[in-house]
């Protein structure tokens, strides 16, 4: 009797077995990069956390242009959803999609969709803005680094975005850019750190996967950020604060969709996550619940200004204030509001005027206070 | 020291094929049994790794297009170093030439408006006369003023890489890529076509066995092949038998490097169908086609083996990372194991091993330097 009761129960396993749900993910770099793909996995075992019922298969360091033999592997494994976490996957994943009409596909930063392809990003662009807020009021030579990967809207625009917090505290300030073109380049980002130090600047800021601009700003004492994953450790007395995302904010959300059937592989066409603060999929921070490393926090309560909105305010509370105000889903601050010029003295947004998040994504345009190449720029 | 092993190496003046193919198989095979321990350090059993790998590409028609997919651009690259080595023309340049071809190939793709059937045409002999030119300003300087070409091919890569990333960024940028770094896609019309829904781009693979049967019949039959052999073999007896330095080497240069620019051209109108980032448009293709070349020991025709023995490399580290869980980096360990073996080989290749005391070796040992 008992041992029928075990068969049965081998059974009914196998049978919830395949009731679960087989999820790829898809890295373009490796999972030690502590950036990017590291943050993407953290996600993803978030997610496995939370939702029991899904199984997750990996494959790091995928080249971009390179994704389809991927997913034709995955596919044969019995993958059903495929998250793709690189921009230049775009391709790679409609046609794959294309081939696989089954199949679900999330293609991460990506800008175009098919019924069984959906995008999203956990976007920073607020949190870069609260960043300049802190090295506005940080930097001793008004010049702020930012070693950047790709002249892509998006890095443009949290560029933007950090300069303009930065010009809010500290009319003086400048924002120095060195673009690397990769998303993965210890060695150039070292080079490019070393260069802005040569060059003046003392707060640093940037887009690339590894915590390398830290650790050389670190050698000098300067102050840089997390990004992406907490890299507070790596240099717990310099690393002022950061953006750290969320992915499992995404991944849960929509797995859930796709377990009850709100999501299938026929009605995605229309599905773009474009989260923020609001939506928990990003916050700021030198790694989660610490927004500001407490090593900076009596010069951040010093540095009082004048402001506009909130009248005599301590940087340190004005980063808490804005924070507040950005994390609402409907935000009641935008940081890309009117007036705004670009460097060449173009008007951008007039008096009040509000950025729609179609021009956030396809932003191009050089904040006033930004130096350096600006590849496209209008 | 040998001799404390009872053995002697006496050298030999040309290995004959079967024995060239035996040392080669066997610096593969050591490579392969070295990658072995290196999967059972990993914790995976070496046997059924290897089993899924041979399923995964080797059994599945999807997975061996991969491989001979991944080979095309390491054959036409491998083939052209086939040639230019022969003359012990050191070209490292290869990746660089891909890139001038797929500079071709792009724009007659962009901006010059052909009817399809001469459109293909066309990108090929653009990518064919970029490539050739990447190659030709090395060549020149080499033959006229002694510049290491190994040096100048090595750095005329980066050039190529930043020449590729300014189109991308500037000139060249897609109208519909909203600011990311790529070119616009080509018509439709002008993608190579490729066999079923797989992406070997049949055109390319073609030209590649065509090229090799060629330069073979180049090296072994006609005039300029004999000049470049006698360029690689003896540059003195070269020089005094009037051997044209100058005409031969840059005709044999630019067959080489225009033969890359091929390979350029079949990545980016066979598979990417626009002009990206220099990394994507060649994952060091024209570096593994060094290993190619060096494999396939001087023979343009053994470069088809080699090169698919490559591709498959290269598929087998896609198989490894998605079913076996290994580090990316593994691709290139096997590469660079397969390097090491095969210039450990090399020795073999020019001395005999003998055991002491057999008869043959005491009439050569007079001359041998044991």
């Amino acid at each position: 009797m008992r041992r029928w009761l075990v068969i049965l129960l081998l059974f009914t396993g196998f049978a919830f077995a395949q009731d679960s749900l087989k999820v790829g993910f898809i890295y373009v770099g490796p999972i030690g990069d502590a950036g990017w793909t590291y943050a993407h996995d953290l996600g993803r075992l978030a997610t496995m956390a939370a939702l029991p019922s899904i199984e997750t298969v990996i494959v790091e360091s995928v080249a971009e242009a390179d994704i389809e033999p991927f997913i034709d592997q995955l596919v044969a494994d019995g993958v059903q959803v495929i998250f793709a976490t690189s921009f230049g996957y775009g391709d790679g994943v409609l046609a794959a999609a294309a081939r696989y009409p089954d199949i679900i596909f999330a293609h991460a930063t990506g800008i175009q969709r098919a019924p069984n392809v959906m995008t999203y990003i956990a976007d920073f662009y607020q949190v870069y803005y609260l960043n300049g807020l802190i090295a506005g009021a940080l930097t001793e030579s008004n010049e702020l680094g930012y070693v950047a990967a790709f002249p892509i809207p998006e890095v443009k625009r949290h560029i933007n975005a950090f300069a303009l917090g930065a010009r809010e505290v500290n009319p003086e300030a400048i924002v120095e850019v060195r673009w690397l073109f990769s998303w993965f380049d210890p060695a150039g980002a070292k080079e490019a750190t070393e260069a802005l130090i040569a060059e003046g600047a003392d707060v640093f800021a940037f887009t690339e996967d590894t915590p390398t601009v830290i650790q050389t700003a670190a050698e000098r004492g300067f102050p840089s950020y997390s990004h992406y994953a907490s890299m507070y450790e790596f240099s717990p007395d310099t690393v002022v604060s950061g953006q750290i995302v969320n992915w499992e904010a995404i991944y849960i959300d929509f797995l859930q969709g796709v377990l009850d059937g709100t999501y299938t592989n026929e009605n995605l066409s229309d599905l773009d996550y474009f989260w923020r603060l609001g939506e928990d999929s990003v916050s700021a921070g030198a790694a989660p619940g610490m927004v500001i490393n407490p090593v900076y926090e009596d010069q951040l309560r010093a540095a009082v200004l004048d402001h506009p909105e909130f009248g005599e305010i301590s940087v340190y509370d004005l980063v808490f204030a804005r924070i507040e105000q950005m994390s609402m889903t409907e935000p009641a601050y935008e940081p890309f509001t009117g007036p705004l010029s670009d460097r060449k003295g173009n008007v951008v947004y007039e008096e009040g005027q509000v950025a729609t998040i179609p021009e956030l994504l396809g932003l191009q345009w050089a904040a006033a206070n930004v130096v350096g190449p600006w590849p496209e720029e209008p | 020291m040998l001799e404390r092993f009872g053995i002697r190496l006496v050298p030999r003046l040309a290995a004959p094929a079967y024995v060239v193919f035996l040392i080669s198989l066997g610096a593969i095979i050591a490579a392969i049994i070295v990658t072995g321990f290196i999967f059972w350090a990993y914790g995976v059993n070496p046997f059924s790794a290897y089993a899924i790998i041979a399923e995964r590409t080797l059994f599945n028609g999807r997975g061996f297009s991969e491989v001979v997919r991944k080979s095309v651009p390491l054959l036409l690259a491998g083939v052209g170093l086939v040639l230019a080595f022969r003359a012990q023309f050191w070209n490292i340049g290869a990746e660089g030439q891909i890139l001038a071809g797929a500079v071709g190939a792009s724009g007659v793709a962009l901006f010059v408006p052909l009817p399809p059937p001469l459109a293909i045409p066309a990108m090929f002999l653009a990518g064919f006369i970029a490539g050739a030119l990447w190659g030709f300003l090395p060549a020149i300087l080499k033959i006229r003023l002694g510049v290491n070409e190994i040096i100048t091919t090595l750095m005329m890569n980066y050039i190529a890489l930043y020449i590729v990333r300014w189109l991308i960024n500037g000139p060249w940028k897609g109208e519909s890529v909203v600011g990311f770094s790529y070119s616009d896609l080509f018509d439709r019309a002008i993608w190579l076509p490729t066999i079923g829904t797989t992406r070997l781009h049949w055109p390319t693979l073609l030209l590649g066995l065509l090229l090799a049967a060629f330069i073979a019949f180049l090296i072994n039959r006609m005039r300029l092949g004999f000049e470049v052999r006698m360029i690689g073999e003896g540059p003195a007896a070269a020089r005094y038998a009037g051997v044209n330095f100058l005409t031969t080497t840059l005709i044999l240069v630019s067959l080489a490097a225009g033969a890359a620019g091929l390979a350029g051209v079949g990545e980016v109108a066979g598979i990417h169908h626009r002009l990206v980032e220099p990394n994507s448009i060649s994952l060091g293709f024209g570096y593994t086609a060094i290993i190619v070349a060096l494999l396939a020991r001087g023979s343009p025709l053994a470069a088809i083996l080699t090169a698919l023995f490559m591709g498959w490399v290269f598929a087998s580290g896609d198989v490894m990372k998605v079913a076996l869980r290994l580090p990316f980096q593994i691709t290139g360990v096997i590469n660079g194991l397969v390097l090491l073996f095969i210039i450990c080989s090399e020795p073999l290749l020019r001395y005999r091993i003998e055991r002491i005391g057999s008869r043959a070796s005491a009439v050569e040992s007079e001359t041998g330097p044991a």
